[in-house]
């Protein structure tokens, strides 16, 4: 079960880190197109080659149209993909210095309880993600240029958000269990960089 | 109970949740919805909030330059470029007394201008330079100790994910506040280098010495960095000069910083996919604690609490200087428990009112610039105190013959440092703001 769900959240984090990679790209890429276009307009450019420059400048050699809108859906899938691994090595940042001396069984009770309160409030964000799309779907709002349907990008993540909640449910799950056997089953990896 | 009351009442109420080990994101995001809950009785305003709120702050564009840092600090270590700075670095001042120390901390400042992150500048650094060190006769202490100070560097010299944060919250120019950095950042550098040469002299038998390299290796080593230097003035110069965002410069960052990694080989489908794992832990985490202070910055702001802070400390009539002494001593306290992001989330939505309505003879912009290079120093001095600093715990980590109690000791120098440099800095806004005129 327990590599089932790592091998899902790598995935996941895989997935957003192509996505991360994609942003990367058509950033780049905009800005190429961008100064190429601005280079096209100038004096020297649209004295010697004119022609040719317009011809390039109307081929569409420019920055990528609305190109922070894809930014801006494309961000937010990798965001909500980079949970699930964060969940299962448990990389969240937090102040250990005052229960590190209660007795192991407090500590694990203690990590049962945040575990499910973590779970409760992931479910609630993916559910209330899935309520917020449907409202965008009900209103038919569309992006300000490129004129994509809004609920298409809510869509798009929630997917990593419902997988999300199902990770922390997991998660809750094998707190319990430990709290329960008085053991820990899946240790935490080092503690996240930032 | 008064709004106003709930407000006040939500500090210990979170604080507590936070010493009880609720992640920091978390403890916000459950203070900030019990919050909103009390004060308008019911939970609906609060669940209609997170229709849009999640997908709000994890789409937002200025934000998205966070994850795009760190997976260009990773390629840049996957470049072997912290190799290069601390080889180039440590051929040209290595053989002086303390040198190869001095030199981990010069190629620190450098990693740190194409690493917008501490820990990661110091994790890098410390593989690069901790074996050296030990190597040339460098005492346990100093050598983990530098290293530590050290990565502080990577946040204090731009681009800085945590300026970034600071930018968002306060609504300043990325740009300037990178630009404002800069000063400060190189004297911090300066600034551990003279506490190491105190160091040695105090302690003759802490640090070994290394033979002088001849001048031709020298320029060569130093031929070797060209790439940090290509990403750097890219990068900070491009943002600065207004020929793109902050976000398309770290684009561009990533995409320079990645093919060089590619090219020197160190760049493979089996490291590529571990720098997304890294990043991905680090920017979950981080969105986490942005979305719960956004959560618990918008109860906040609703049960007043931060208005009626700024028109209090108005109302008593203290001095500005008081004030802003009072408030970076408070973050130098809870650094020694907290993280610097979750600091900053936490807290710049109550003291920046406050800082904004105090005079202190500077425009408005240049106050909010100056105390937030103040902010980002203070904060960071926290990474490095004892006793739960978490750079010296990551350095610690890598350096198991050496009992963190000597770290402690050694780091000392660098704190006292640190807090030297502080009252110069806010003695004298004009050395932050230099750069702005």
């Amino acid at each position: 079960m327990t590599r089932f769900f790592l091998g899902l959240s790598r995935l996941f984090a895989l997935m957003g880190g192509i996505m991360l990679t994609i942003v990367i790209m058509i950033t780049s890429i905009s800005i190429l197109g961008r100064s190429l276009n601005s280079l096209l307009h100038s004096d020297f450019f649209q004295s010697a080659l004119g022609g040719l420059s317009n011809w390039l400048i109307d081929a569409g050699i420019g920055s990528i149209k609305g190109d922070f809108e894809l930014v801006e859906a494309a961000m937010a899938f990798s965001i909500f993909a980079f949970i699930p691994l964060t969940q299962m090595t448990n990389g969240h940042a937090a102040v250990d210095l005052f229960t590190a001396w209660l007795p192991k069984r407090a500590q694990l009770v203690l990590r049962m309880l945040i575990e499910i309160l973590f779970a409760v409030v992931l479910v609630i964000i993916a559910k209330q993600l899935f309520e917020g799309m449907s409202s965008k779907m009900r209103s038919g709002q569309t992006t300000f240029l490129l004129e994509f349907k809004v609920w298409w990008a809510y869509a798009l993540s929630l997917v990593p958000a419902v997988v999300a909640a199902v990770v922390g449910i997991y998660m809750a799950l094998v707190r319990t269990y430990e709290a329960a056997v008085g053991r820990v089953i899946i240790a935490d990896e080092m503690g996240a960089e930032h | 109970m008064s709004t106003l009351d709930i407000g006040l009442l939500s500090f210990p109420g979170l604080l507590l949740l936070i010493f009880l080990r609720v992640p920091i994101g978390l403890a916000m995001f459950v203070a900030g919805f019990v919050g909103l809950w009390m004060i308008n009785g019911s939970p609906n305003i609060a669940m209609a909030k997170l229709k849009s709120e999640t997908y709000g702050q994890f789409s937002n564009y200025s934000l998205s330059i966070v994850p795009i840092f760190l997976l260009m600090g990773h390629f840049a270590t996957l470049g072997g470029m912290s190799q290069a700075l601390f080889k180039a670095a440590e051929s040209w001042i290595g053989h002086r007394k303390g040198g190869v120390a001095m030199a981990a901390i010069g190629a620190c400042a450098g990693f740190g201008a194409i690493c917008g992150s501490s820990l990661a500048t110091a994790a890098t650094m410390g593989r690069v330079a901790l074996p050296e060190l030990r190597n040339y006769g460098y005492a346990g202490g100093i050598s983990t100790a530098t290293l530590a100070a050290g990565g502080t560097l990577g946040i204090l010299i731009p681009p800085s994910v945590v300026l970034v944060i600071y930018a968002i919250l306060t609504e300043q120019n990325i740009a300037k506040l990178f630009l404002a950095a800069f000063i400060p950042g190189l004297l911090a550098a300066l600034g551990y280098i003279i506490a190491i040469s105190i160091y040695v002299r105090v302690h003759p038998n802490a640090a070994g010495t290394r033979p002088r390299v001849p001048y031709s290796e020298r320029f060569d080593n130093l031929l070797d960095v060209w790439p940090v230097l290509v990403v750097f003035i890219t990068v900070v110069g491009g943002i600065y000069g207004g020929i793109f965002t902050p976000t398309e410069g770290a684009s561009i960052g990533a995409l320079g910083t990645g093919a060089i990694a590619f090219a020197n080989g160190g760049l493979n489908w089996s490291t590529l996919k571990e720098s997304f794992m890294v990043t991905a832990r680090s920017s979950a985490m981080i969105f986490l604690i942005v979305l719960g202070a956004g959560f618990y910055n918008g109860f906040l702001a609703q049960s007043q609490v931060p208005q009626m802070a700024s028109s209090w400390v108005i109302g008593q009539g203290f001095s500005p200087w008081t004030v802003l002494v009072i408030i970076l001593g408070f973050y130098l306290l809870l650094g020694c428990v907290m993280d610097s992001l979750s600091m900053i989330l936490l807290t710049i939505p109550i003291f920046f009112p406050v800082i904004n309505a105090l005079d202190f003879g500077m425009t408005a912009e240049h106050t909010a610039i100056w105390f937030g290079i103040l902010v980002l120093i203070v904060v960071e001095v926290g990474l490095i105190t004892p006793p739960v600093g978490m750079n010296l715990f990551i350095i610690n980590a890598m350096e198991r013959t050496t009992p963190i109690v000597e770290t402690y000791k050694a780091v000392t120098y660098f704190v006292a440092s640190d807090l030297i440099r502080t009252a110069i800095l806010v003695a004298f806004p004009s050395i932050t703001l230099f750069l702005l005129h």
